[in-house]
């Protein structure tokens, strides 16, 4: 079955971009994305519709082996005319797992001059869940946001969340993340400040 | 009690409407036709296009006309349609070796391969007003050259054949492009030129005279200048090979310029390449002055003119960042000179109460 | 508009501008290099705020655009019209039913509110420009975090005036760490910048960058601790609305140097009247 694209290509990306810029600037808030969904055992609605927001001709992505399908790259090729990278250091996007990070890929982490030049991680993960405050397993501070906030990301996804808070020391080199399970997203730019709570 | 100015959409629309009167002047007279730009001020349609970096005479003859003649306003109108155009394909590099050549003259030999041929210039013209343009006489018809020109060798060819000059390589890595990226300083001799290339022509007239005058000296002499129509070829996947699309007429000039060497390289004559759509030599003749002006630090040379100064002279190259950014001075400023304003009373009135502080602290004469 | 995209740049334009802006969030303060492309109204007018209010703007948005605080000069008409024209988007002079403001200049006296987005027009992005003018050594000076500079050139001021002599376009320094030129507004609306819970997002065509304070950022005005910042006060109050806490617009009546004040703020200064009356 081949992967659907968005209906009207022109608003549906407007209204997903918007999610994704709210979503940067106030990192640990839960957006919906309302996109098409692609077949079972993929990458979730979620990334699938952020792919199809931000990739064009322009844009080269790397694809973690356990998420790259025949179907996939045919798909993304096909609607977006992006460009696939098997270098990480050259990727402007990544679609990964927590299972990835456990390999350490040398994704672009920019440089002091232009930290722009860096990698985001599009990350598919089975667990997303958001509080406020207490509850969650780690906590969020930095800024976009007002006091603190609180997510939880299931036991698989720790050692990628903590390579995520080391990376903090570098800004403002580093990563910034955008994690999705199914139509649930929350980003994680390098600004935010990670907390592992006991 | 005073009311804040209200109705700036009616005053626009109504500058529009005059404007659009102004432009048509007095309709006694037949309207100009754009066509007859197009066919009759070829030297200002072919600036338009160049520093538009959009080869369509059409429409860079309908800017003209809508610009009232203004040249800077039609190569903004040009350029920001541009801007809309999707991009299609890419074309292969064009070769001015190939040129259907129209003139061609060189001023380091006197007699070259393929011969000197003037073509229409305006160079030897007496500038004497032509009043019989005045009075509507026909102009006669140019007698046919004997036959085209075979395409000519580049002169400095045979220069670098002698090793006399250094040799231009492709590196074969990807130019920048200066419509879709910013520039990132320092930018690369692909990317500057570029920049030049759609330059404005008076900046890089006065640039270039600059270096004449001493400021950045790198003793030029005119190699080759060319004018003719290029053949555009796109590569198609498909039937693995290049087709012709279409052909673009262009001005090239190559400049000779004093050696470089060292005690580790043997001393060679260095280039500055000029390049633009159309008829538009003194651009390409400035041009190429100005591109060698910047390579001074790679050629391991003082900079010592304005004309050295990348960041300096690209910076301000573009006639359409310069005007918008210079007439902007037009808008409303009303908060920040409020701002300024309300600072200056201040420290005029601290200056006064110092003053009048010194006065009152002063010895009178009673006292002394 | 016929032969147009909605909201007149082309897809692949505002792609690349969402891409850069998502890294202006992540990068608080920091100058993002995109491709700016000419837009039908000339660079300094506005074509930064354009191409970024054109990028992020959709068909349920709610748009203001003001140039001095007011709604009604003729560059924030001309704006409004444009994407009217383009986009068919409602648009509004109130500030709190936008959903998107374009400014020049100015940010609204009544405080934004969450899910608000404040695109402002930026002339000349690097705060450190004027002290030196090489866009290759204010990077570096980024980079490092090497803002000494700025500091001796507020010092010499004071030294000279007794005062810090910047009105406008006053540095800040972003999440603690990059100095960000806020735009040409008057300093008095600094403070706005900080913790704003509104996103603000900065465009400058010409000189082609961008950048943002996300919500609920620390914004500080960079100041001295015997020197502390200050924004400008009036000993008047706005001729029409009696606000004695707005930014006031001097106005001359007569030319035996009468003058008056009033809100630069055209929708405050209405509403006030309107609840006053």
């Amino acid at each position: 079955m081949p992967w659907p694209t968005l209906n009207d290509p022109v608003h549906d990306s407007q209204r997903l971009f918007r999610q994704l810029l709210a979503a940067l600037s106030e990192p640990g808030t839960l957006h919906t994305l309302e996109a098409p969904t692609p077949p079972e055992g993929g990458i979730g609605t979620a990334l699938w519709g952020t792919l199809l927001t931000l990739c064009d001709l322009d844009v080269r992505v790397w694809l973690a082996a356990e998420l790259d399908t025949p179907a996939l790259r045919e798909a993304l090729l096909f609607h977006t005319g992006c460009r696939l990278t098997d270098e990480p250091t050259q990727a402007d996007y990544a679609l990964v797992t927590p299972a990835t990070m456990r390999d350490a890929p040398d994704f672009a982490q920019g440089s002091d001059e232009h930290p722009e030049r860096s990698t985001t991680l599009l990350v598919a993960l089975d667990t997303l869940v958001t509080a406020d405050s207490a509850g969650g397993s780690w906590r969020l501070s930095g800024p976009g946001i007002p006091g603190q906030r609180a997510l939880s990301v299931g036991e698989r996804a720790r050692p990628l969340m903590r390579q995520l808070a080391a990376s903090r020391e570098r800004f403002p080199r580093g990563l910034d993340a955008i994690l999705a399970c199914g139509k649930r997203l929350v980003a994680l730019p390098r600004t935010t400040r990670l907390e592992e709570i006991a | 009690m005073y009311v804040a100015v209200k109705g700036g959409e009616l005053a626009i629309a109504n500058a529009h409407r005059l404007l659009a009167d102004r432009r048509r002047g007095d309709r006694e007279q037949a309207e100009l036709e754009v066509d007859q730009i197009q066919g009759q001020l070829r030297l200002a349609v072919d600036r338009v296009m160049s520093e538009a970096s959009l080869y369509d005479s059409e429409l860079a003859a309908l800017a003209i006309k809508q610009a009232s003649g203004d040249m800077i306003e039609a190569v903004f109108l040009l350029r920001a349609y541009r801007t809309t155009l999707p991009r299609l394909a890419v074309s292969e590099p064009l070769d001015t070796g190939t040129m259907r050549i129209e003139r061609r003259i060189s001023a380091t030999y006197k007699d070259i391969p393929g011969g000197q041929v003037l073509g229409p210039t305006y160079d030897y013209t007496h500038r004497l007003l032509d009043f019989l343009l005045l009075a509507e006489g026909e102009t006669p018809a140019a007698e046919p050259g004997e036959q085209p020109l075979a395409p000519c060798p580049q002169i400095l060819e045979l220069l670098d054949a002698e090793g006399l000059i250094e040799r231009e390589r492709d590196d074969g890595s990807e130019p920048a492009d200066i419509t879709r990226d910013p520039p990132d300083y320092p930018v690369d001799r692909a990317a500057r030129l570029q920049m030049l290339a759609r330059g404005d022509e008076g900046y890089l007239l006065a640039l270039g005279y600059s270096t004449q005058r001493g400021y950045g000296r790198n003793h030029p002499f005119a190699g080759e200048i060319r004018l003719g129509q290029v053949e555009v070829e796109i590569f198609v996947e498909e039937w693995g090979e290049a087709v012709c699309v279409g052909e673009v007429a262009l001005s090239e000039c190559q400049m000779i310029n004093q050696f470089g060497g060292s005690r580790e390289a043997a001393p060679q004559f260095t280039r500055g390449y000029g390049l633009a759509f159309g008829h538009n030599e003194r651009k390409t003749l400035a041009m190429a002055l100005v591109d060698r002006a910047l390579r001074a630090e790679e050629l391991g040379e003082e900079v010592q003119g304005p004309a050295q100064q990348a960041e300096f002279v690209l910076a301000h190259a573009d006639n359409v960042e310069a005007s918008g950014f210079v007439s902007h001075l037009k808008l409303p400023h009303y908060v920040d000179f409020q701002s300024e304003l309300e600072l200056l009373r201040r420290l005029r009135r601290e200056y006064e109460n110092r003053m009048h502080d010194k006065e009152e602290d002063a010895p009178t004469e009673d006292s002394l | 508009m016929n032969g147009y995209n909605f909201a007149y740049l082309d897809e692949q334009t505002k792609r690349m501008i969402r891409r850069a802006l998502l890294k202006a969030v992540a990068i608080p303060g920091y100058q993002v290099p995109f491709g700016g492309r000419e837009m039908p109204m000339p660079y300094g007018w506005g074509t930064g705020g354009m191409q970024l209010t054109a990028s992020i703007l959709g068909a349920d948005d709610v748009l203001k655009v003001i140039d001095q605080g007011a709604d009604d000069t003729t560059n924030a008409v001309s704006i409004r019209a444009f994407f009217e024209r383009v986009a068919g988007v409602e648009t509004t002079t109130v500030t709190t039913a936008a959903s998107v403001i374009q400014t020049r200049h100015r940010i609204p006296e009544t405080p934004l509110e969450p899910g608000q987005i404040l695109v402002f027009q930026v002339p000349i992005p690097e705060p450190l420009r004027f002290i030196e003018p090489s866009e290759q050594e204010t990077r570096l000076m980024h980079a490092l975090e090497e803002y000494g500079v700025m500091h001796v050139k507020l010092y010499e001021d004071i030294a000279r005036h007794g005062h810090i002599a910047t009105t406008y376009a006053y540095p800040v320094k972003v999440a603690g760490r990059y100095v960000m030129d806020p735009s040409p507004i008057p300093k008095f609306d600094n403070p706005k910048l900080d913790m704003s819970p509104a996103l603000l997002l900065f465009g400058a065509g010409r000189e082609k960058r961008l950048y943002a304070i996300p919500p609920y950022t620390r914004v500080e005005s960079l100041d001295f601790e015997d020197h502390p910042f200050e924004v400008q006060r009036w000993d008047e109050r706005c001729a029409l609305c009696a606000s004695a806490d707005s930014f006031l617009d001097e106005v001359i009546t007569d030319d035996a140097g009468g003058r008056l004040f009033v809100c630069s703020d055209t929708d405050y200064c209405e509403s006030r009247r309107e609840e006053s009356a």
